[in-house]
């Protein structure tokens, strides 16, 4: 933004308050935004920091219980908005102020086709309609990629994928060619693939146009991929402003610093560093602190923090900062001092590289490396399909959906695989065959030399203590009516045997074990954060001490300043008890970093083994090389050009023939990927590939794609 | 036992109840009738329903703005009965039919319901498509058919009690609801199957009854305690139609409906105040019902 | 869509069954000999009660007795009344059915749009005044037992009223007692008609508009609300085209289950007013113990309840254009 020009928006001191009860709760504080023509800020935060509400408050449209508070500044285009009529704003909202909203599928109304909706604001922006109206949004379906323009338009939203859902949104919002867009994360909830997918449209939708975009989202990676200046939001203050070279590569804030460090990094592992985490809850926001809001969680605490609020600093080069200390954040940005506790681990001995890689075809144990803990064969899920009349008058019996089909798998005591896969490639459903919440249709299972049967109903206590689970969504997994102590102390009788006193002292090492003060004990969940929760999940399912642990996306429901503090006590778990994890993510750098052996796998099948650092590094299998170029890197300078997938998955009952990825590959080679099944490929130690070109080409031609370079924190 | 947890919503449930003003007005009405139940017998002037030794036909002595209560308060009816008495006597057999028969209801409408959603399978495709057919049937409907027949059948066995009929309309209400608390039940049970910590408690081994009882139950407690005020209202409803198209209590029972049907037609012009006080009891008591029943399904809601 | 529709018609096929089951043996399997019950209770003579059972076919096995019932019943042979000396029972049923047919009418044309004009001003503005005051309406003095208010609008409306200067009109419009002749005509029948379907309208009322109110609260609660708020169109435009298209979708249902509330409120409701209808007629044949009109009544109404069903259900999968998921 060039300082001669009136900025797009101008927001200064704004507050934005709910009311709850009969109280007005300041959820947003002291507010300011310049936002100028072209420009895309983003605007980062947690949740419950307040980006939502500012978001709805620029477009002028709160909810009933919500309010600006007087003495606040909101002016577009020099036009104050807080003055304005609804009247008015419905003229502005029409045509100059879009907003994309989060959830796609949700944002459309389900009984309307999407054509019709779409040619509603073309009517209300400038009264077009008709064939005319008709063709320009059939132009707009064109620029914003969808396929088929002319059926998307004749179809209800939900017969449209998410992808597809929230291009649609983005078209609406863009039609109108607005002065102003609100995205309010629009990518949340996409698989990385897609968000890609998105991410690329929006930057040349908005390069094309002059369109000034405020971005709101918890991802730092997408941040750094697609903004110029980034406003860090923190218990709905700015903590932060900077463009956004400037934020990564010197953060002034120490939360910035938290939030930019505990996110692991392509590449990472948790045999090289532990993750810098910030310890803490965000502040409750009717007992909000006299002083910083972020005191209670800042490794640079000193008294002046608790007793005196910061104010928002002006520092050269166009930045702002809240912070009293922030000239101590810069020194620590050496890498050898570590603000938030993570530390680089040096060690001899059990390093990576010197423990044999499993591998598929399983060479028993013995062979120096640890004891094979499980090995899966063949494992088969299928789910039947209720006949259609047609198939039912002609005794047809329909194709069942395929969710795993045919998957082998070998994991070694104390060591953790990390499964990954877009949603719908049917790891969730292994997962829940493994551990016998779902009957398997096909195939082995062995578990310490056992076979272990299908259901959990019939299983041993035995094989059950050796085998637990810690599941993806925290709210879900403790019940609400039983106490933290209750929750722990159940497997520890159950499946111990332990004596009701025994029990109760484990219950509190247990939790010490998990970082929970005793106190936490006679808590219920509702009384917990999200991050609490989790490790009340893992002490429970350490409590039986198992040989395995299945993981399901343990940490995607949380906050990433919470989720490294989970993946460190993982890994300090895991190096204590020697356990085995099978890590399940769809975020490859968090399975990067907890992973010894990755397994990559779509539409039921897996595609690409390996060991975690080779799979960063070329050959890749095609799908593995898109997933990964699709990871946004929270680091500004790393862009890399990414391949992007179309977001149309194929069902898993009608599979594609041959190679099941050729119907989106970007490097089908010809007809035999549509006719022959792709054979497993060997590469160096033990990397195996399952695709028709060779290892060696496939190195060739995507050696520009390396992700594992030496991480800087443990240099 | 995750009694503790469950106590403690109680208490906040009782709290939300009362401080709202509609639903304050609502429970405390039906505490003020349950109290009437409870010491009906103690409370009335005249304990005994059929005492004909007054006065036939006056009219009531009442007076509100003076707060005096007289001889008669609600008058005599033509049989020379005290009305005040009998509304007060009649809202025992109302609480009693109405309350037990929506207890025993919900109590095995719900055991059967987390039965078949937890089992899933053939058993609760077959279960749940014979309660939506039996849901098809009017209750009221089916009430009378039941209990007209049941009524005949006395006739035969001759050795029955004369309260049966009251236990008749009772049991016809639990097996009428049985099955609209089943379904109830069965999609919570549904969907708090889904949740993990059920999972989490299989992949420990724990056995069905354990699952059920010690997992589901206390998440579905709210939803039932919602289903039930709602059946104790229309049970209310329900017995008071049934006592006032005959096939309730039987005369001389100080039934609210059967006072209502007794006095009607021709003896309104005589004794209007005969029909009036027990339809208002009725009325009365319904709304509280249905206020409370509101309240509860809001502060559930809200706390969810 | 053609697979919900599958499995409407197996529901709809598989309730019946259930139903006729329960209805024809509640009636038999109870203790009891349905033949004396018939013949007049214990004073009855034992030829009596042995000619009974041997017209009614009752000395045959139970199943052959069922199937031979429900044939009889399909192919419209309801057998004799009992009770009204000798009548055919389908005629009997018809006649008063169709005068239920007509009450019912007028009672769903006076409350379906009023209930849901009222569900969706309430709805519209949740917890504000219109809001407390429809609801308190519908909790309160509409949800009262069908005999309370109907003997309200006869004792006070009718009566009352009705004796003041507009005597004449009134009480020729809205006449106290609704005992018309069974074999009326509509247009004869009308007057006696609006009193007691108002009475059912009340009922119905609280019952509409409540699941209206809530449908349009859900709905007002959808992201794509603000979608189309922020379109910059008027927000009349906003519930017109976009809310109230999905909240009164499932109220076809609602209207669909509210013909079985109906037909319980009439039943009271033409007992209270005397009116000639199969409610009445229920009531008659259940205290003149004639079994086989009671269960014909029953599975009549049985059938007008499920074929109410089935057509909502199919006209809600009609309109509906997610029915393919479900």
């Amino acid at each position: 933004m060039s300082a001669s020009d009136r900025p797009l928006l101008d927001v200064e001191g704004l507050t934005i308050s709910y009311r709850v009860g009969k109280c007005w709760i300041p959820a947003v504080r002291d507010f300011r935004l310049q936002l100028g023509a072209g420009e895309i800020i983003g605007l980062v935060g947690e949740s419950g920091c307040g980006k939502s509400t500012v978001a709805l408050a620029l477009m002028h449209y709160l909810a009933s219980n919500g309010r600006v508070e007087s003495g606040g500044k909101l002016h577009f285009a020099g036009e104050d908005l807080l003055a304005k009529s609804n009247a008015d704003m419905r003229r502005l909202w029409a045509k100059r102020i879009k907003f994309v909203p989060q959830n796609a599928s949700a944002a459309l109304n389900p009984s309307i086709k999407i054509g019709k909706q779409v040619m509603e604001v073309l009517k209300a922006s400038d009264g077009i309609e008709g064939k005319a109206g008709y063709d320009a949004m059939i132009e707009m379906f064109h620029h914003v990629n969808l396929v088929d323009p002319e059926r998307v338009a004749e179809r209800y939203p939900h017969e449209l994928s998410g992808g597809m859902q929230q291009r649609v949104t983005i078209a609406m919002a863009l039609i109108s060619n607005p002065e102003l867009l609100i995205m309010d994360e629009p990518t949340t909830g996409l698989d990385v693939t897609t968000e890609a997918v998105i991410l690329e449209l929006v930057r040349d939708l908005i390069a094309q146009r002059d369109t000034g975009v405020i971005y709101i989202t918890h991802n730092l990676g997408v941040v750094a991929q697609l903004c110029q200046r980034v406003l860090v939001l923190y218990a709905g203050e700015i903590m932060e402003e900077a463009e956004v070279h400037d934020l990564f590569e010197q953060p002034h804030h120490p939360y910035t610093l938290g939030l930019i460090r505990s996110v692991p990094k392509p590449g990472e592992s948790k045999h090289d560093l532990r993750l810098q985490s910030i310890s803490g809850n965000p502040p409750s926001l009717t007992r909000l602190p006299g002083g910083c809001v972020f005191a209670e969680r800042c490794p640079l605490v000193v008294d002046i923090c608790r007793s005196d609020k910061p104010p928002l600093e002006s520092l050269p080069g166009e930045r702002l900062v809240r912070c009293h200390r922030w000239e101590d954040v810069t020194p620590t940005l050496n890498p050898s001092r570590h603000l938030y506790g993570g530390h680089p681990i040096k060690r001899e001995g059990l390093h990576p590289n010197n423990t044999p890689l499993p591998s598929l075809r399983g060479k028993g144990p013995g062979d120096g490396g640890p004891a094979t803990l499980m090995h899966v064969t063949d494992l088969q899920k299928h789910f039947p399909v209720a006949p259609t009349v047609r198939e039912a008058l002609r005794r047809i019996k329909p194709t069942p959906i395929r969710a795993v089909d045919g998957v082998d798998l070998q994991l070694r005591a104390g060591q953790t695989l990390g499964l990954v896969g877009e949603s719908g490639s049917g790891k969730t459903t292994l997962a829940r065959v493994i551990i016998g919440l779902q009957e398997r249709s096909g195939g082995t299972l062995e578990l310490l030399g056992m076979d272990v049967r299908n259901s959990v109903r019939e299983r041993s206590e035995d094989v059950l203590s050796k085998l637990q689970m810690v599941f993806q969504n925290p709210q879900n997994s403790l019940n609400p009516y039983l106490s933290v102590w209750q929750a722990i102390v159940r497997p520890l009788i159950k499946l111990r045997g332990l004596t009701p006193a025994e029990a109760e002292a484990e219950t509190l090492r247990l939790l010490e074990r998990v970082n929970l003060r005793a106190e936490y004990a006679e808590r219920y969940p509702d009384e917990l954060s999200g991050g609490e929760k989790q490790r009340v999940a893992i002490a429970r399912a350490f409590a039986s001490e198992p040989d395995l642990i299945i993981c399901d996306e343990p940490v995607s429901a949380l906050d990433v300043s919470v989720q490294a503090a989970v993946l460190n006590l993982l890994a300090q778990l895991q190096e204590e008890h020697d356990s085995a994890y099978l890590f399940i993510s769809h975020n490859l750098s968090v399975v990067g970093y907890l992973a010894d052996t990755i397994a990559v796998m779509y539409l039921g099948q897996l595609f690409e083994v390996g060991e975690a650092r080779e799979l960063f590094q070329p050959p890749y299998h095609p799908y593995t090389e898109a997933l990964v170029s699709a990871i946004p890197v929270a680091d500004p300078k790393q862009s890399t050009e990414r391949i992007l997938l179309s977001d149309n998955l194929p069902s898993a009952q009608n599979l594609p023939s041959g190679c099941r990825f050729h119907t989106r590959c970007p490097r089908k080679i010809g007809e035999i990927c549509e006719t022959d099944a792709p054979p497993w490929r060997e590469g160096e130690a033990g990397h195996l590939i399952r695709c028709h070109i060779p290892l060696e080409e496939l190195e060739d031609s995507q050696a520009g794609l390396v992700l594992a370079g030496g991480s800087e924190g443990a240099t | 036992m995750p009694s503790s947890q469950i106590s403690r919503s109680l208490v906040n449930l009782i709290g939300t109840l009362l401080r709202q003003p509609q639903s304050a007005v609502g429970t405390i009405l039906v505490i003020f009738f349950f109290l009437l139940a409870l010491f009906g017998a103690q409370l009335a002037p005249y304990p005994n329903p059929n005492d004909q030794s007054h006065d036939v036909r006056q009219s009531p002595t009442l007076d509100l703005a003076k707060l005096q209560l007289g001889e008669h308060p609600f008058g005599t009816d033509r049989l020379g009965r005290d009305v005040y008495s009998r509304v007060i006597l009649g809202a025992s057999s109302i609480f009693r039919i109405a309350g037990l028969g929506t207890l025993v209801s919900v109590v095995l409408g719900s055991a059967l319901g987390l039965f078949m959603g937890y089992q899933g399978g053939w058993v609760d495709e077959i279960l749940g498509r014979v309660i939506d057919a039996t849901l098809a049937i009017p209750a009221l409907l089916l009430a009378l058919v039941l209990v007209g027949i049941i009524r005949n059948l006395e006739f035969e066995a001759g050795s029955w009690q004369a309260g049966l009929a009251d236990n008749v309309v009772l049991l016809v209400i639990a097996v009428l609801y049985i099955p609209i608390v089943a379904r109830v039940a069965r999609s919570t049970t549904l969907d708090i199957k889904t949740r993990e910590f059920v999972a989490a408690a299989e992949i420990r081994g724990e056995s069905q009854a354990y699952i059920i009882f010690c997992e589901i139950l206390p998440s579905v407690i709210p939803s039932l305690v919602v289903e039930a005020s709602l059946r104790f209202s229309y049970a209310i409803f329900l017995v008071a139609s049934l006592g006032f198209l005959g096939f309730g209590a039987r005369p001389p029972s100080p039934d609210w409906g059967l006072m209502v049907n007794e006095n009607r037609g021709g003896f309104y012009q005589l004794t209007p105040w005969a029909l009036e006080f027990p339809a208002l009891a009725i009325a009365l008591l319904v709304i509280a019902v249905n206020l409370m029943s509101d309240g509860i399904r809001r502060a559930v809601q809200k706390g969810e | 869509m053609i697979h919900f529709l599958r499995r409407r018609f197996l529901f709809f096929f598989f309730t019946y069954l259930i139903s006729s089951l329960a209805i024809f043996f509640l009636l038999r399997v109870l203790p009891g000999d349905p033949a004396r019950v018939i013949a007049g209770g214990r004073e009855a003579t034992e030829e009596q009660v042995a000619e009974i059972r041997e017209k009614l076919g009752l000395n045959a096995a139970l199943p052959e007795q069922y199937l031979t019932w429900l044939g009889d019943f399909i192919g419209g042979d309801w057998g004799e009344t009992i009770a009204f000396r000798g009548a055919d029972n389908r005629d009997l049923i018809l006649e008063r059915a169709r005068n239920s047919a007509r009450l019912a009418l007028v009672a769903l044309l006076l409350s379906v749009p009023v209930s849901l004009v009222l569900g969706v001003i309430a709805g519209l503005s949740e917890n504000k005044l219109p809001d407390v005051i429809i609801s308190l309406l519908t909790l309160s003095v509409v949800s009262l037992p069908e005999f309370v208010t109907g003997l309200f609008l006869i004792n006070i409306v009718a009566l009352r009223w009705g004796r003041g200067a507009l005597a004449e009109s009134l009480g020729w419009w809205f006449p106290a007692s609704s005992a018309v002749p069974a074999t009326a005509s509509f247009g004869e029948m009308l007057p006696a008609l609006w009193l007691p379907a108002f009475a059912a309208t009340l009922v119905m009322l609280a019952y509409i508009s409540r699941l209206t109110r809530a449908g349009v609260i859900e709905e007002l609660k959808r992201d794509y609300v603000r979608t189309a708020a922020l379109k910059g169109i008027a927000w009349r435009t906003v519930v017109w085209r976009h809310v109230l298209r999905n909240a009164l979708l499932p109220t076809i249902t609602v209207i669909a289950i509210s013909i079985s509330w109906l037909v319980s409120g009439m039943v009271v409701i033409e007992f209270v007013f005397g009116f000639p209808g199969l409610g009445s007629l229920l009531i008659a044949a259940i205290e003149r113990r004639d079994l086989l009109l009671v269960q014909a009544i029953v599975m009549v109404t049985v059938t007008i309840i499920l074929f109410s069903n089935l057509f909502a259900d199919m006209a809600y999968a009609l309109l509906n254009p997610r029915v393919e998921l479900s």
